[in-house]
């Protein structure tokens, strides 16, 4: 967070300022960054009191890796590369055979003494190794656990980092998708406007039309109705002028003849069959 | 025993140079600085356990006695660790020397005091007198407050001096028992084996004990004077 590299790089900028502190006279805390350090007497002690702790990482050189396991060790206290070292000439036995020598050696020749203290030393030990072989490994699972946790916190703050990023890049592309589907709906927008005017345009036409057949069909109706008017009137007239010029001796002698008529056409009918 | 009972409490030399020095100076070497994120079990147990430590005793402290947060850990660690320590054989446990004891206990005592006194005058001298004491008694009280008051650094080193000696004398006349029974009964021997083991496991409690009952007691008269 204060901008450090991580552990295994070298930061030439804050190590080449190092150096050039100390190129000062004076050392890396001249006078003129810190004038209680000019007190001979009282100078160390101001120094060792103002250094930080633990701000960042305690040397700029690529430190190594944590090895994952320890040394392999024997009885809990003697390393295996021991037993390699007396391999060769004594073979899987020797360092047992030594130590056992060097014990019993001590003993008799009392440069170990069998005081209170050794029963003291028996109990102390034996307490020890009792607690570790029962409780060791759980305490070390104990301790990867926290290891483990400290990592799953950091780990799960980049995946939210990382998880947000990665929503951010999908909206975006999704809203870059809409951008490229908008003509849709220009296109809708379009058709619709043109239709509704197509329409419109329809309606007034075929207003328009009916408007005007509206006016000729009342022309014609008025025609229509002055020449049957006219046929109407004629025909009275005409009527009438031929009931008046019917006279009465005119009346008669049509109607003398209507009955000779009628006369001679029942004498024909009797010789026909009646159908 | 060709050794008196206190030979084991004798500031230890080496042809003639002390180095109780290097003893006191020993703990320190197994406590690790972290120097990575993720670190060896043995330093993220000890973290833990600082972590621990420190949210408990630190809770009761306002901002200023917060400040002493590095002074208490560093004390409990000492103690505890040294007293841890002693407990293995053929060891030298520097608790033991009243001399250290009151060289850490004094100035500590003095330090609360003292910040008692600049900062909040007139409740630290209100500390003589209990609340609701009737009149008459205000003298005698006020006398058997301060000598209360000046007893304090003086019990805080003795008690761990006295706690951590007569742990280490009882292991040490308990395994001398042993020793002389194993030729007249050896049932007996036995016994006063299983009470030795018994008295180490009580010793290994006493001692992470004693190092929270001093760090305890500094942060409590912290707390009153801050």
């Amino acid at each position: 967070s204060d901008g450090a590299p991580g552990p295994g790089h070298w930061d030439a900028d804050a190590a080449a300022g190092g150096l050039v502190d100390l190129a000062v006279p004076g050392g890396a805390f001249s006078g003129r960054r810190a004038p209680c350090l000019k007190n001979p007497v009282l100078g160390p002690g101001v120094l060792q009191a103002i250094r930080i702790f633990h701000t960042r990482q305690p040397s700029l050189a690529p430190i190594p890796c944590v090895p994952e396991y320890g040394g392999k060790v024997c009885l809990g206290l003697i390393p295996k590369e021991f037993f390699q070292f007396l391999y060769p000439k004594t073979g899987v036995r020797g360092p047992y055979v030594l130590g056992t020598g060097l014990i019993l050696y001590s003993l008799s020749k009392e440069i170990y003494v069998i005081t209170a203290e050794t029963f003291s030393a028996i109990s102390t030990i034996g307490l020890l190794i009792y607690v570790v072989k029962k409780y060791g490994a759980s305490i070390g699972e104990f301790a990867d656990k926290l290891s483990e946790q400290k990592i799953a916190q950091l780990e799960e703050v980049k995946q939210a980092s990382i998880q947000q990023i990665q929503d951010a890049i999908d909206t975006e592309k999704s809203q870059q998708a809409l951008v490229q589907k908008r003509h849709y709906l220009f296109d809708v927008q379009r058709n619709n406007i043109a239709m509704a005017l197509e329409l419109t345009y329809r309606e007034r036409l075929h207003r328009v039309y009916r408007e005007v057949k509206n006016r000729l069909d009342y022309h014609i109706s008025v025609q229509n109705m002055m020449r049957r008017k006219e046929q109407e009137h004629m025909i009275n007239w005409v009527e009438k002028h031929v009931v008046q010029s019917i006279s009465a001796q005119q009346e008669k002698e049509t109607i003398a003849k209507c009955i000779a008529g009628l006369k001679l056409l029942a004498k024909k009918a009797p010789s026909q069959p009646v159908l | 025993m060709n050794e008196n009972l206190f030979a084991s409490f004798a500031a230890p030399s080496m042809m003639g140079l002390p180095i109780v020095v290097l003893i006191v100076m020993f703990p320190s070497i197994l406590f690790p600085t972290p120097s990575r994120l993720i670190n060896n079990r043995l330093i993220s147990i000890q973290q833990w356990l600082i972590q621990l430590t420190s949210k408990q005793m630190l809770a009761i402290h306002n901002q200023k006695g917060r400040t002493w947060a590095l002074m208490l850990m560093s004390l409990i660690l000492f103690i505890g660790s040294t007293n841890l320590l002693g407990l293995l054989p053929h060891s030298f446990t520097p608790t033991t020397q009243l001399s250290m004891n009151l060289g850490m206990a004094i100035p500590l005592w003095a330090g609360t005091v003292i910040t008692g006194f600049r900062y909040k005058t007139k409740a630290s001298l209100a500390h003589f007198l209990p609340q609701g004491t009737p009149l008459p008694l205000i003298p005698m009280l006020v006398i058997i407050e301060t000598i209360s008051l000046f007893i304090q650094p003086m019990a805080l080193a003795v008690r761990l001096t006295a706690n951590i000696t007569a742990g280490h004398l009882l292991i040490h006349l308990i395994g001398g028992a042993t020793l002389a029974l194993i030729n007249i009964s050896a049932t007996t021997a036995f016994i006063t084996f299983i009470i030795l083991i018994l008295l180490t496991i009580l010793e290994f409690a006493v001692a992470l004990i004693q190092a929270y009952v001093f760090t305890l007691l500094v942060s409590l008269y912290l707390h009153d004077n801050t």
